[in-house]
């Protein structure tokens, strides 16, 4: 049981990852950016890449590929985003999603289809803590992902600019009234935005492997966190990827853990019910509480 | 134009005409490549696609191929409006079909109505159950793959508790109904089945089942990436029975995703393994010319399809030229491959044998442990 | 000849026709297998794209169910025929009603969410739906899928490969044309436009916003259904693939590609959409890049599609097309049928008749409502009787804009009744209290500023015309509705003399006109009562004086009006008698007069007397209120 729960909190640390840098974009823009999964995969095959080259071990290849993923989504900015800022929120929908097609066929067509392994943060061994193991690659994930969090809060709690780039991301007319200069913060948020896709890409192409093919599953599944979460709500969307993942490896796991359930038909607790059962819950939950587990209900100034 | 220019323009123009005819000794074939070169399967399709052109490459100046590929997508109307659009296209003698098997099924009306025989290295059961004599499999039919995964297990092994994982695509649901099937004929059954999606990473709950099962072996029907996510997984969760894989832990890539260690105790039923120790020298240049040639290891796909495409092309220099005499030495000819020699049953299924390859858990390349006909 | 050139100029008719006969008789210039297959998938997807339209172009939702819909109408035909050997006609007829069964059953939870949740959780069933048909092998063949799958028969004839299964696709597709076609015209298809612009709006001239989105999204179910029972019948193999997103991704493409209220946009997009992948699959495993830079780029330079971008351009070089105007413009009351309005004021006789002598005409009682924990308006009654003009001030945050948000349907009260002479109004959808004679205008004029003001009023008529789905289909119907709805919308501009901006585009007024046009909206619905939010913000002084002077001969007539103003002296000489709120609660009612000397009322405008202390800061902002 607590070898599962590590397991659930290394992969919520994971899903958490991905959702971060989602729902920042989100946040600023207003625009769900449905290529943000295959930007994840980029920032893996990115750590790939520099690894191949330079032989770094991941710590150390970290900062370059932060760096490389934000000059990467200050482009995609200009491609998918500001040509389309003054209309409807479904066209950037749609300008990400064609961008999404471009970077999984493009990688696909440089790097192949075969899937790859990334290089470690640190090291790939494994740590015991009495019966209960845990992955050295794991920790460091939990580690990052808990270090992410807080760099955030803090960027945006404490600083000048991070409270510019709240302000931006409130009322975009009062802030360019103020004088915040709004596209210059818009751009800065995607390329945060990216650069955490980038980190949470290389750390995920050592555990789960990089394939063209990632970035649908990973949208996925940080567009089902945010919205458990509270649509735009960091935490909330960090919760929302702590209970997938929980979900996911517990739900399948119960006849292992609950002796009763042993017996009865594999279908019920198989892994496709999970995914099933997991997206009724989704829909039940947008159902009762449309607006997440925390965000707020707000009624529309008529 | 003066008269001189003109007379000059059809001397030179009988010149060719005389030595294009000269050419037409040559034998001429349409041999389009209609594989998925993108979407899920593309690491399957890219590798029949380089096994094919590799033939092709390689094949005797006497024939002259049209080898134009072409994309099939992961939809089966990809694969039939390919299928059509290389009909309409140009002369087709045979083609080198998509591995896909619901692609394969719809590109097998087309092919009985054009009647062109199609060759490819799926192992879908069904596609040699419909009675279309224009298809060809070179690779071991689910039917017989299985066979020889499960009497590995059972007959070598003499396992008897059986745990398997299997993919929720059609290679995965197909391969475990035959796997189902043999064991059933061994008077056995599995004592715990799971079906995974691709997109599955975390396999702790699958790997928490197997364990409780308590299983003397584990059998997995997985592809390339889960194959190798779910022994990496297992690996640190501690299992130590032994574990037999389909044909994706034959594909060097996958192999090369895990540690050497962590590849001790598992065995691979494939067709071919190119680069396992234990092959011939035909085997060796075939590798090194498929390295020089794309930058990456071959592997049962890639080989399977080059022998189908030398197949074909064996046919040709032996004067069948078109679609129809192809398909009828194909049906009773007889070749010997690289991976096997190949004949057909009377429904298509030219591949009857499979390998067992094993991992030491000191290198990545593998040995060949058994072989079964 | 001359009336033909600008027959065909109007609307670019004349490439859109040049595009209809390129479409007939390509089939017959391109006649390989190859051609007429790709030509018969062209249709099937321009069917799913008609459909998709209807519920995300012009409902505005994206239903991202369409693909779902689509695989699903795919299996019934696949299922039913290959294992159950049912007949062509039941086939096809259960692929298109399945789907509108599953539209149904999702509808009610699904259909009132917003904009993304509703898409994420449309993506969420197709999900779901995907994932039972890979895991249920025994009937849907798991991944393998069903093979096999007869060709299309009807009544006898086989509609087989190439020419067969084409023109069976096609008929379809030009009846859904049609149909598209007669559905979106008329009163119906500008109600629609208002839904989708501005819901709120829409809502309060007693459009039932949720039922047109209920009756479009069953609709695209209907064409997805019946484009996957044709998709199964040409590619004779029904797979998981037909249920996967990249069928979702094409029709949301050619649906942007085309443009999204564009029945030819359906038609060119799909043309497009199915055709540059075989264009482009020589670049082998780079095609897919070339296809995404193409959409990106077509989104970018042509929002509403292109022929969206057709119309701007001829536009551009032609001019607009010359607005068509009502025929009746200048003749009142002569050829108007049972229920258009009278010339200079509704009339509301029989209904005002039957109030009996000295009931009020709306009646609010001990009203509350609390926004989490500020409380807006705390036990308010009042009373609006036939025919007077009531005035409600009160200081900024006081709860005035609430409590008509209250009466009008837009907000429900914690506590309290509000009743329209003897029926409770509390409780029922901001539609119905429209319908039933409660209009009211908006702080921020809420007008569709593509509509032309003429076409902005007339859709208020769409309750008195009762207009509806079946009009489409009712020969003759839905012209007329339109036709008097028109009338009635231009006599109501007379009203106000501003007939002569009738076919402007509204977003273009200045914000004195655009006042005017909404109230003459809100007339359009032959009210009881109007409820006015801040009309004569804007406005100048003679505006001001133009529009108390209408007032006050609008409630001779009979309407109540109950009017939320700042402007005192717009007010005060307009109103029988008047209300002060502040912070929620009724501190002042009664004569103008007496209201405005009353102490209290003069303390929360002005702040204690004597004390020097800045009035207290009411931000009711900070609370999400208004």
């Amino acid at each position: 049981m607590l070898q599962l729960l590590l397991n659930a909190l290394a992969l919520g640390a994971s899903y958490a990852l991905l959702a971060l840098g989602f729902v920042l974009i989100l946040n600023a823009t207003s625009a769900v950016n449905f290529a943000h999964g295959d930007v994840v995969m980029l920032g893996g095959y990115t750590a790939i890449a520099l690894h191949a080259l330079l032989q770094w071990p991941g710590a150390f290849l970290l900062p370059l590929v932060l760096a490389v993923m934000a000059l990467l989504g200050l482009v995609f900015s200009l491609g998918a985003y500001f040509p389309l800022k003054d209309r409807p929120p479904v066209s950037v929908f749609i300008s990400t999603i064609a961008l999404g097609i471009v970077f999984q066929n493009a990688t696909n067509a440089i790097a192949g289809a075969e899937p790859r392994k990334g290089p470690a943060l640190f090291g790939e061994g494994q740590v015991n803590f009495g019966n209960v193991a845990i992955g050295e690659q794991a920790m460091a994930i939990i580690g990052a992902a808990a270090l992410l969090i807080a760099g955030q809060h803090l960027l945006f709690r404490y600083t000048g600019l991070g409270r510019r780039l709240r302000a931006t991301a409130q009322d975009r007319q009062m802030a360019e009234a103020v004088g915040i200069s709004v596209n210059r913060m818009i751009g800065l948020t995607f390329a945060i935005g990216a650069g955490l896709a980038g980190a949470a890409g290389l750390m995920l192409a050592n555990t789960f492997f990089a394939s063209p093919t990632d970035g649908s599953n990973y949208i996925l599944k940080a567009y089902i966190a945010v919205t458990i979460g509270g649509w735009g709500n960091l935490y909330g969307a960090v919760c929302g990827a702590m209970f997938i993942a929980l979900f996911e490896v517990l739900y399948p796991s119960l006849p292992i853990l609950v002796p009763l359930l042993k017996s009865t038909t594999p279908w019920l607790f198989s892994q496709t019910m999970s995914s099933i059962l997991l997206y009724v819950g989704l829909l039940a939950i947008m159902f009762f509480r449309p607006q997440g587990l925390f965000g707020e209900a707000i009624q529309k100034r008529v | 134009m003066s008269p001189s220019h003109c007379l000059r323009r059809v001397g030179t123009g009988l010149c060719v005409a005389l030595l294009s005819s000269s050419a037409l000794s040559q034998a001429e074939i349409g041999l389009p490549v209609l594989v998925p070169v993108t979407g899920f399967l593309s690491l399957e399709g890219t590798s029949q696609r380089n096994g094919a052109l590799l033939a092709i490459r390689n094949a005797p100046n006497s024939i002259k191929i049209s080898a134009p590929v072409t994309d099939t997508g992961a939809s089966p109307e990809g694969a039939s409006t390919a299928l059509e659009r290389a009909l309409a296209r140009g002369k087709v003698t045979a083609v080198v079909a998509s591995m896909l098997g619901p692609q394969m099924l719809a590109m097998m009306p087309i092919a009985l109505e054009n009647k062109v025989p199609l060759a490819t290295v799926s192992g879908t059961a069904d596609l040699t159950e419909r009675k279309n004599p224009y298809v060809f499999r070179f690779f071991p039919g689910d039917a017989t793959a299985k066979a020889a995964h499960v009497r590995y297990v059972v007959e070598d092994m003499q396992k008897k508790r059986i745990a398997l994982v299997y993919q929720t695509t059609a290679y995965g649901q197909g391969g475990r109904a035959q796997i189902v099937e043999q064991l059933k004929k061994a008077g056995l059954a599995p004592v715990m089945e799971e079906a995974l999606e691709v997109q599955v990473k975390d396999m702790s709950a699958v790997i928490g089942k197997v364990q409780q099962s308590n299983p003397d072996v584990v059998m997995l029907h997985l592809h390339g990436g889960p194959s190798a996510l779910f022994l990496k997984q297992a690996a640190a969760s501690r299992i130590t029975v032994p574990i037999i894989t389909g044909s994706a832990l034959g594909q060097p890539s996958t192999a090369a995703l895990l540690e050497p260690a962590e590849l001790k105790n598992v065995c691979a039923e494939t067709n071919a393994a190119p680069i396992a120790s234990g092959n011939g020298p035909e085997m060796e240049e075939f590798t090194q010319k498929f390295r020089a040639e794309f930058k990456t290891e071959p592997d049962g796909f890639a080989v399977g399809q080059y022998d189908a495409v030398g197949m074909i092309l064996d046919a040709v220099q032996k004067g069948a030229t078109t679609p129809e005499a192809v398909t009828r030495y194909l049906s009773s000819g007889s070749y010997q491959g690289l991976a096997m020699k190949y004949k057909s049953d009377g429904k298509g299924n030219m591949a009857h044998s499979a390998i067992i390859i094993c991992y030491d858990g000191n290198s990545r390349v593998p040995k060949i442990a058994k072989r079964y006909n | 000849m001359k009336r033909l050139l600008s027959w065909l100029g109007i609307d670019v008719r004349a490439p859109l026709l040049a595009g209809a006969v390129g479409l007939a008789i390509w089939p017959f210039l391109f006649t390989s297998n190859y051609d007429l297959r790709v030509f018969t998938i062209v249709g099937i997807y321009a069917m799913l794209a008609l459909g998709f339209q209807l519920i995300f172009g012009h409902a505005g939702a994206l239903a991202l169910t369409q693909g779902c819909f689509f695989g699903v109408g795919a299996y019934v035909t696949g299922i039913l025929a290959t294992r159950f050997g049912l007949s062509g006609e039941l086939t096809l007829l259960l692929s298109a009603l399945i789907p509108v069964l599953l539209a149904i059953v999702i509808a009610a939870p699904v259909l009132r969410l917003e904009s993304h949740y509703f898409a994420l959780a449309t993506l969420g069933i197709g999900q779901v739906m995907l994932l039972i048909a890979i895991a249920w092998q025994d009937v849907t063949g798991g991944s393998n899928g069903l093979a096999g799958i007869p060709p299309m028969r009807l009544f006898g004839v086989e509609f087989g490969k190439g020419y067969g299964i084409l023109g069976l696709v096609w008929v379809f597709v030009i009846a859904g044309a049609w149909a598209s076609h007669r559905i979106t015209r008329g009163l119906y298809g500008a109600a629609l436009c208002v839904a989708r612009e501005n819901p709120v709006a829409a809502q309060s001239i007693g459009i039932d916003t949720s039922a047109l989105r209920y009756a479009t999204f069953l609709l695209s179910a209907l064409y997805a259904g019946i484009a996957g029972a044709m998709y199964a019948h040409t590619v004779r193999v029904v797979s998981v693939e037909a249920l996967e997103f990249p069928i979702m991704v094409a029709c949301l493409t050619i649906a942007v590609v085309g443009g999204r209220t564009h029945i030819a946009g359906a038609i060119l997009g799909a043309v497009l959409v199915v055709n540059l992948p075989e264009w482009f699959r020589d670049l082998e495993k780079t095609y897919l890049i070339a296809y995404g830079m193409a959409l990106l780029a077509m989104i970018i330079i042509a929002p509403d599609g292109l022929i969206g971008l057709m119309q701007r351009l001829r536009t551009r070089w032609f001019g607009a097309p010359a607005p068509v105007l009502p025929q009746n413009a200048q003749r009142p009351a002569q050829n108007s049928n049972a229920g258009a309005a009278q010339t200079q004021t509704p009339p509301r006789d029989t209904r005002l008749a039957r109030i009996p002598k000295g009931e009020p005409l709306l009646t609010i009682e001990g009203v509350t409502k609390r926004f989490g924990g500020l409380t807006a308006l705390s036990s308010v009654s009042m009373q609006v009787h036939p025919g007077e003009i009531f005035g409600l001030i009160g200081p900024n945050g006081s709860g005035k804009t609430t409590l008509i948000n209250i009466v009008s349907g837009a907000y429900t009260g914690d506590a309290g009744k509000v009743m329209l002479v003897g029926t409770p109004l509390s409780g029922q959808a901001s539609f119905q209290i429209a319908r039933s004679g409660v209009a009211r205008t908006f702080q921020n004029v809420n007008l569709v500023d593509d509509l032309s003001v003429i076409d902005n009023v007339a859709v208020a008529r769409f309750g008195a015309e009762q207009a509806a789905l079946g009009d489409a289909f009712t020969p003759g119907r839905s012209g007329r509705a339109w036709h008097n709805a028109r009338d009635c919308a231009l006599r109501l501009l007379e009203a106000f003399d501003i007939q002569a901006l009738a076919d402007q585009p509204a977003g273009s007024l200045a914000y004195g006109i655009k006042r005017k046009v909404e109230i003459a909206r809100a007339l359009a619905l032959d009210p009881m009562l109007l409820l006015l939010d801040e009309p004569a913000a804007g406005l100048n002084e003679a505006e001001q004086l133009d529009l108390a002077q209408r007032l006050r001969r609008f409630s001779d007539c009979g309407l109540s009006v109950l009017v939320i103003e700042h402007n005192m002296p717009f007010l005060m000489p307009l109103v029988d008698r008047v209300a002060c709120l502040d912070r929620g609660e009724v501190i002042a009612m009664g004569l103008p007069e007496d209201v405005r000397n009353s102490t209290q009322v003069i303390t929360a405008y002005l702040g204690a007397p004597d004390t020097g202390a800045a009035p207290p800061i009411r931000d009711a902002a900070l609370a999400h209120t208004s």
